[in-house]
């Protein structure tokens, strides 16, 4: 496979975004993990290079602005670009985890709503989501919120044109190809189809966040 | 007095006022887990508040927002005063005007005032004592760590101050207490941001407006009030990681600044970001505040955040200078 094209962008004057050039999902991820990873390598030598933050086909790499320069920041990790930007690999083998599932009810207030979208019973769309083994993306918008990867084609729908002012801790929910664990109660656009009691983030462990990028993670329903 | 042995409490919170938090530099380093840098929205006001009363200017001290509380002094204690914030021992008549330290016996009440910003600081010698969490002392509001029980602080909560009877001599921080406010003719500098070119006139319709800065706003978000602005060819961007100081566009075309505790990552397309020599300034507008934007370069933003950091180590340096011969004349009167 070819490498795919690269580009860097200034993010303001103390930090670069780099676009992996592919759409998200699985794909863009897993390129944007081992580009963070590489940089990770760089910054053992560079202090002045912030943590790298991979997403759905893009890093975020803050540096200091009183050390460097946008243009010798991004010259600093263009190695770390060209050797990992290739890098599809699901990278070293992360935790399995199952995660217990109340599907529907007052638990999943969108569980009917997304089966009368769909097309499908609400049992077909809690099969479908139970279904799959999921990748943990990243982590992104709160702490220890992990996307996971790939919802099954039949189950991705838009955001709620509406954002809930509060979703419930624990809430299941799922969004275009990803579906994650509301770690802490707060506003938010995704579908609710369920709820666990399983603590996703713990800011006294030394983990912290029980799903970290690379695990896989799997649902299972319970009632 | 042993360091790390336990103290007994130096401070208690009579009135929170709008919204009180222990505050450091944050966590950085942890934006893998989700978990954003959070700490100071001020951290240019929180380093003066923390050096007057001989700190570190990271240490963690008390964030006050918009109106000011009250506190009590359990123990003799002396406080360090910044940010924007005036304050006045309760039953005397001269107020304290940031940038200072006020001393206060057993029993003194110390009342804040409205700031004329939005936050000031009040840091105790050796930093408030909370529990280290993920390598700091700040509390993540939205996921309830950090801090003191991970919570906002409330009448009745008794704060422990590191080492509270370090002798400090009455000092001013020998400059200004606070970073420039932002108004009509004093900007917020921006540099382009990653997807100007694709929101087309975006850029030119943030910088050319002026916008209110909404009620809703939070340390998560400024949220502005003005003209709607176009997003040229309609963006749905993937999630990708985004900086304190981001200027969204949405889709209702009204622009979110990005505060300290922004999400670690976002989806809105990014217009223009604030430069970092700038951040303290936007920690200190307020809902209702007038902000403009002014377009810079990021050589610009450079020179701009070196300038501020010599200021600053110059005023540090001074402040070292006057605490010298304080202890000097000090000596000499023995």
């Amino acid at each position: 496979m070819t490498a795919p094209a690269l580009e860097v962008v200034p993010f303001g004057d103390a930090a670069v975004l780099v676009r992996i050039a592919v759409a998200g999902g699985i794909e863009g991820a897993r390129r944007a993990r081992a580009v963070a990873n590489a940089i990770e390598s760089v910054r053992a030598a560079q202090a002045a290079i912030g943590e790298p933050v991979p997403a759905a086909g893009t890093v975020l790499v803050p540096f200091d602005p009183l050390a460097l320069t946008t243009e010798q920041a991004a010259a600093l990790i263009e190695p770390a670009l060209r050797l990992a930007a290739d890098d599809t690999s699901p990278g070293s083998a992360g935790s399995h985890h199952e995660i217990a599932v109340r599907y529907g009810g007052e638990d999943g207030p969108d569980l009917e709503a997304v089966a009368a979208e769909t097309g499908l019973t609400p049992r077909d769309v809690v099969d479908l989501h139970a279904g799959t083994t999921y990748e943990v993306l990243f982590l992104g918008f709160a702490p220890g919120f992990a996307y996971l990867g790939e919802l099954p084609e039949a189950l991705r729908l838009p955001r709620l044109a509406t954002p809930r002012p509060r979703v419930p801790a624990g809430s299941v929910a799922i969004a275009g190809a990803m579906t994650a664990v509301y770690a802490h109660p707060s506003p938010g656009g995704w579908r609710l189809l369920g709820r666990t009691d399983a603590a996703v983030f713990d800011a006294a462990s030394s983990a912290a966040a029980r799903l970290r990028p690379g695990d896989r993670v799997r649902f299972v329903p319970v009632r | 007095m042993i360091p790390g042995e336990a103290q007994p409490p130096a401070l208690e919170i009579l009135d929170p006022g709008l919204l009180l938090s222990v505050q450091d530099t944050g966590r950085p380093g942890f934006a893998r887990l989700g978990v954003t840098r959070g700490g100071a929205a001020d951290w240019w006001s929180l380093a003066i508040a923390n050096l007057l009363v001989g700190n570190q200017p990271a240490a963690a001290a008390l964030e006050a927002t918009i109106l000011g509380p009250g506190v009590r002094a359990l123990r003799t204690i002396t406080l360090g005063l910044a940010g924007t914030m005036p304050a006045r021992v309760r039953g005397m008549s001269r107020p304290v005007e940031p940038g200072a330290t006020i001393t206060l016996a057993v029993g003194d009440v110390l009342e804040l005032g409205p700031a004329t910003g939005a936050r000031g600081y009040l840091a105790v010698p050796g930093g408030i004592d909370v529990p280290l969490v993920l390598g700091s002392r700040s509390t993540a509001l939205g996921a309830s760590f950090g801090g003191l029980e991970g919570r906002a602080l409330r009448a009745g909560d008794r704060l422990v101050a590191a080492d509270p009877g370090r002798a400090l001599p009455p000092i001013g921080w020998p400059g200004a207490p606070a970073p420039e406010p932002v108004d009509a003719a004093h900007p917020l500098r921006v540099v382009p941001g990653p997807d100007a070119r694709d929101l087309g006139a975006a850029l030119e319709a943030l910088t050319s407006s002026s916008w209110t800065v909404s009620p809703t706003s939070d340390r998560v978000g400024l949220r502005l009030e003005g003209p709607p602005v176009q997003r040229g060819r309609a963006l749905e961007l993937a999630t990708h990681g985004v900086v304190e100081g981001a200027v969204q566009v949405p889709p209702d075309g009204r622009p979110i600044v990005l505060g300290v505790d922004h999400q670690p990552t976002g989806g809105y397309p990014v217009a223009a970001v604030v430069i970092t020599a700038d951040l303290p300034r936007l920690g200190q507008l307020a809902p209702g505040a007038e902000v403009r934007f002014e377009l810079t370069d990021t050589a610009t933003a450079r020179s701009a955040l070196a300038a501020a950091n010599d200021v600053f180590e110059q005023a540090r340096s001074d402040l070292r200078e006057a605490a010298r011969w304080d202890d000097l004349w000090r000596d000499v009167g023995r």
